[in-house]
């Protein structure tokens, strides 16, 4: 019958149209769901030069155990659905055993996806305190410290740096502004910190003068600013110093990149924040990595671009590992591998040996804007968590 | 060549399809959604049940904007209180998923009937500027309502169970996603058929007027409200076992605008114009995707393509009010009327 | 009572009102294009946000002094709004309102999407061009930017309240509001007035762009400050220039002490209940027109 043989033609078709595109022999597939587009595109860009320097690194070495990496990406603009639809059309042509994430979002919602492939390990650029954890999130993990882990790394700082001071929190009404503010709490009441005020912005809000009001009154001696990139830290901080408020101001891993701190102008003299990485131009010890980083890209490299590149050297050192216990690629084996890490040289671009025990690598230091060198230098020593 | 059909009773003058031909294609349609599923690679069935989630969500607007004539900038968040209430019914009751989706329809449609007692005082732009007032008051309680919502991490949906068969793949959740859409496309066809559906659109045309011939207002109003909520909440329901993960930020104003511009694009008051507004809306950015891949400098111009996509959206919705204010539907009919009447000219 | 904080009350009360003086601004630019064209404009805070831009491209990239910067970044936005009145606006004349708000809907889409395109999606700052030190009313202290704003926010409402009375085009304008037929039959140049309207109304909402733009940071996401200039111009009318000034200040008021005193995830919820309660007391705003509708 002519329908029958019509309609075997149109599957046969459809079925070689859809079949997974053959894989060249023995590689390691990485693949990423990156915002180069967006409001994160400053990050996706920088975090996807990253990735793509440390693979050519590798490849030209001959590969992770004889193999090559190939690297395949799509842009997502920071968008969860984009970013779940990006995941599907890679993962269906292509054999993927790790994977980057854009977005806090996007690694929950396809956290069950992980779970029930068992096939891929993933990283992101979400360091949300929810996902540091080794039970719900057991295929997932970060390269750097999640915000608690952050906030507890400034609020140690400060517990050294002046003993019982008056501490305050700003931070934005988004789920990346809130994540951290319980551990803010609890950790100022361990430490013997006073909570001078707890100040929360609508986002998109245009003037803060109203919150500025409040945070003059709580008059702390340090302000922790969370969930922004930019403003409206800069008006914050300008209004306060010309009211004459002693304190200082500090900021988390997305809003310390160099020259997200060198916008604030004047204003942003002296801002601290913590930094799980040495930066770019980081010349204070010996960092062969940075080293070959700065001779192949010979103009500034942002923080972005380091968390890319950590994660890449974090991606490439548990596969090595896997492969070298004669273990298949999966995403117990790599992760367990992942937590075999123990002082690990990172090549420099962490000050101290690195030891990754659950999600997170819990590491950070305290630096400092000095304005007139436009730079940001070092105010503590490497900070450890548990 | 079709030169005319006559109909002999009125059952057959209120057909939603009037000849043998319309139902044979309808026919190979529906054959083709069934073995599309077995064909088609994960990306393509992944898109599918989006669109068909899209589709459904605005059939409802279709139904109180398109036919009503009641301006809404709201259907995004009574998604957002369709899938909610699907994420607390299973994490809390572990009811059947049938059931949830009608609990999710059912507490869209409250919602919505709050939301629809304004448009008795106010109409027109008020009202679309009072539903822009009630999405974000929804907003708020999905944020801050964390004892129940969530706050705003949101809450993670187990995938949706049918006699134990967990619906985790896309190829599963195409045989809930689809059929269900079917479904409420054939009811809101067959809802314009009825008395229901012709007082909406003695609505849209003259309210006062209506109201002189005897329709109740208020409570037709309201009804076009709870019932185009309930699409939504539907809508939400699936989009929530589809995604697995609701969160505040699912469901922005940016949604509900998209919607809007679907059946505007697709053309406002007729169930054809609901489904080609949701696909063609979906499928553009995807559309977009491929035609910049194939562009010589290909990975610079992908950079672009967000702002592109904007501007797309953006243009879509102006050129389509300006040139076509009836949509694609429109330019269907044309097409069709062309080939009614070939080989004559028309 | 005795030590409730009256200094404090005091302080984010003017920071409220000075606030409220933009959002007034940014609803001035609303009321003008609605009272000539009967357009609900949904894309004035993206309107807003080329005016900001243009002053960027002007006085940073550009490098012009800021004087300069500003004139051209308002002359720049007043043909922006010419050109979207012709070619997006004109046609539409006579369809329905709803179709014409979706237009703008569709407009600001495209704004943003070409912002984006050409600047980028990250946040910009703008050159800092207003005194720094904060301002002293007795003890209260005030924001410089908020103060400044506010002065400027007054005086361009005056200017444009006393153009409407004395100006032949004012007077022009408010003709073609009340009755399209009557003014043509008058021999006022309607399709004119259109286009001068819409250019002013882009002027002026480059003003309030600018002073927002210098407040925050400039980003293609700024135009959602548009949404609470549409609370604001519900609540004093649609169509009533004094109206956008007190809604504005109301609007400003309400979000400060909410704020203050509820917590800041609570400004946009107190301003949008307002929004609702205006709608269902009296719809047509405090000083707007009520208008009756006709078989």
């Amino acid at each position: 019958m002519k329908l029958s043989k019509w309609l075997t033609a149109l599957l046969a078709a459809a079925g070689i149209a859809s079949a997974p595109v053959a894989q060249a022999q023995e590689e390691v597939v990485i693949g990423g769901s990156i915002p180069m587009t967006g409001v994160f595109a400053f990050a996706g860009i920088g975090i996807n030069a990253g990735m793509q320097d440390y693979f050519k690194i590798v490849n030209d070495a001959g590969g992770i155990k004889g193999r090559k990496i190939k690297y395949v990406f799509e842009d997502t603009a920071y968008k969860p659905d984009v970013s779940v639809a990006a995941f599907k059309k890679l993962t269906g042509g292509n054999k993927i055993n790790l994977y980057y994430g854009d977005s806090t979002a996007f690694s929950r919602t396809i956290n069950p996806e992980l779970d029930r492939l068992g096939t891929i390990m993933m990283a992101g650029a979400s360091f949300a305190t929810e996902i540091n954890d080794p039970k719900k999130f057991p295929a997932q993990f970060m390269a750097g410290p999640d915000y608690s882990e952050q906030i507890g790394i400034l609020l140690r700082h400060i517990a050294k740096e002046k003993p019982k001071a008056k501490v305050a929190i700003v931070y934005s009404d988004s789920e990346f502004g809130r994540d951290p503010v319980n551990e803010f709490r609890e950790m100022s009441k361990k430490l013997g910190l006073t909570v001078a005020a707890e100040i929360q912005t609508a986002p998109g809000s245009v003037d803060v003068s109203t919150e500025v009001i409040k945070l003059r009154r709580a008059d702390p001696d340090y302000t922790i600013f969370h969930g922004y990139v930019l403003a409206p830290i800069p008006e914050f901080v300008t209004q306060m110093k010309k009211a004459g408020s002693k304190s200082h101001f500090m900021g988390t891993f997305w809003t310390m990149d160099s020259s997200t701190v060198m916008k604030m102008g004047e204003a942003g003299d002296g801002f601290m924040g913590v930094m799980p990485y040495r930066y770019y131009y980081d010349t204070s010890a010996k960092a062969p990595m940075l080293d070959k980083i700065r001779q192949m890209r010979p103009e500034y490299q942002s923080t972005a671009y380091l968390q890319g590149f950590l994660t890449a050297m974090l991606f490439t050192e548990s596969a090595k590992r896997t492969l070298e216990a004669g273990k298949p690629l999966d995403a117990k084996n790599l992760k367990a591998a992942l937590n075999s890490i123990k002082n690990f040289d990172t090549g420099g671009l962490i000050g101290v040996p690195i030891t990754i025990k659950g999600n997170s690598v819990p590491v950070g230091r305290i630096y400092r804007a000095d304005m007139k060198a436009q730079k940001m230098v070092p105010a503590s020593d490497w900070i450890a968590v548990e | 060549m079709r030169i005319g059909s006559a109909k002999e009773t009125y059952a057959q003058d209120g057909a939603l399809f009037d000849s043998r031909t319309q139902w044979a294609l309808l026919g190979v349609l529906g054959l083709a959604l069934l073995v599309f599923p077995f064909v088609a690679s994960q990306y393509w069935l992944y898109l599918a049940c989006l669109v068909a989630i899209n589709v459904a969500s605005a059939t409802g607007l279709n139904i109180l904007t398109g036919y009503t004539g009641q301006v809404s900038l709201g259907q995004a968040a009574f998604m957002g209180v369709g899938a909610y209430a699907v994420a607390i019914l299973e994490k809390q009751l572990g009811t059947p998923v049938l059931l949830n989706l009608l609990g999710a329809g059912g507490a869209a449609m409250l919602v919505g009937l709050v939301v629809g007692i304004p448009s008795l005082r106010v109409k027109g732009l008020y009202l679309a500027i009072a539903t822009i007032a009630a999405s974000f008051i929804l907003h708020f309680v999905f944020a801050n309502w964390t004892r129940v919502t969530g706050g705003t991490a949101g809450l993670n949906v187990p995938p949706a169970k049918i006699f134990g068969l967990a619906l985790d793949t896309e190829f599963r959740l195409y045989w809930l996603v689809v059929p269900i859409t079917v479904l409420m496309l054939a009811g809101a066809a067959n809802l314009f058929r009825t008395r229901i559906g012709r007082a909406f659109v003695a609505i849209r045309d003259r309210d006062i007027s209506a109201e002189v011939l005897g329709i109740p207002l208020l409570r037709y109003k309201l009804l076009s409200f709870g019932l185009s909520s309930f699409y939504a909440g539907v809508a939400g329901g699936l989009w929530a076992y589809f995604f697995r993960s609701v969160t505040p930020e699912s469901f922005p104003l940016l949604m509900s605008i998209f919607f809007l511009a679907a059946i505007i694009v697709g053309g406002m008051g007729s169930i054809l114009g609901g489904i080609l507004g949701a696909v063609f809306m979906t499928l553009i950015p995807e559309v977009l995707k491929l035609v910049v891949g194939w562009l010589p400098n290909a990975n610079e111009a992908m950079v672009l393509l967000a702002p592109v996509r904007t501007i797309v959206f953006g243009v879509l919705i102006v050129g389509f009010l300006i040139f076509e204010p009836h949509g694609l539907a429109e330019i269907w009919r044309r097409i069709r009327r062309f080939f009614h009447l070939w080989p004559f000219r028309s | 009572m005795m030590d409730f904080d009256w200094l404090m009350l005091f302080e984010i009360s003017l920071a409220g009102l000075g606030s409220g003086g933009l959002y007034a601004l940014a609803g001035l630019a609303f009321v003008l294009i609605y009272k000539a064209t009967k357009v609900v404009n949904l894309a004035i805070g993206e309107m807003l946000m080329m005016g900001a831009y243009f002053f960027f491209a002007a006085a940073s990239t550009m490098g012009w002094p800021i004087w300069l910067g500003i004139v051209a970044a308002v002359i720049g936005s007043g043909i922006l709004g010419a050109v979207i009145e012709r070619l997006l606006i004109r046609p539409m004349l006579g369809e329905a309102p709803i179709s014409v708000f979706m237009i703008t809907v569709g407009l600001s889409s495209i704004l943003v999407g070409l912002v984006e395109l050409i600047w980028g999606a990250d946040q910009l700052r703008l050159p800092d061009f207003m005194p720094s030190d904060p301002v002293l009313l007795g003890e209260a202290m005030v924001s410089p930017k908020i103060f400044y704003g506010f002065l400027a926010a007054a005086v361009l409402i005056a200017g444009v309240l006393l153009v409407f009375r004395f100006w032949r085009g004012g007077v022009a304008l408010r003709a073609t509001a009340c009755d399209q037929a009557a003014a043509y039959s008058m021999g006022i140049d309607v399709p004119r007035v259109f286009s001068m309207t819409w250019m002013v109304a882009a002027m002026v909402a480059a003003i309030a762009g600018i002073i927002v733009g210098s407040i925050s940071s400039l980003s293609p996401t700024m135009g959602v400050f548009g949404l609470s200039v549409l609370v604001v111009v519900i609540v004093g009318g649609l169509d009533s220039v004094p109206g956008a000034l007190i809604g504005g200040l109301l609007v400003g008021l309400v979000e400060s002490w909410t704020g203050t005193y509820l917590g800041g995830e609570f400004k946009l919820l107190a301003t949008f209940s307002l929004l609702v309660l205006i709608l269902m007391v009296r719809p047509y705003g405090l000083f707007g027109t009520h208008e009756i509708e006709r078989l």
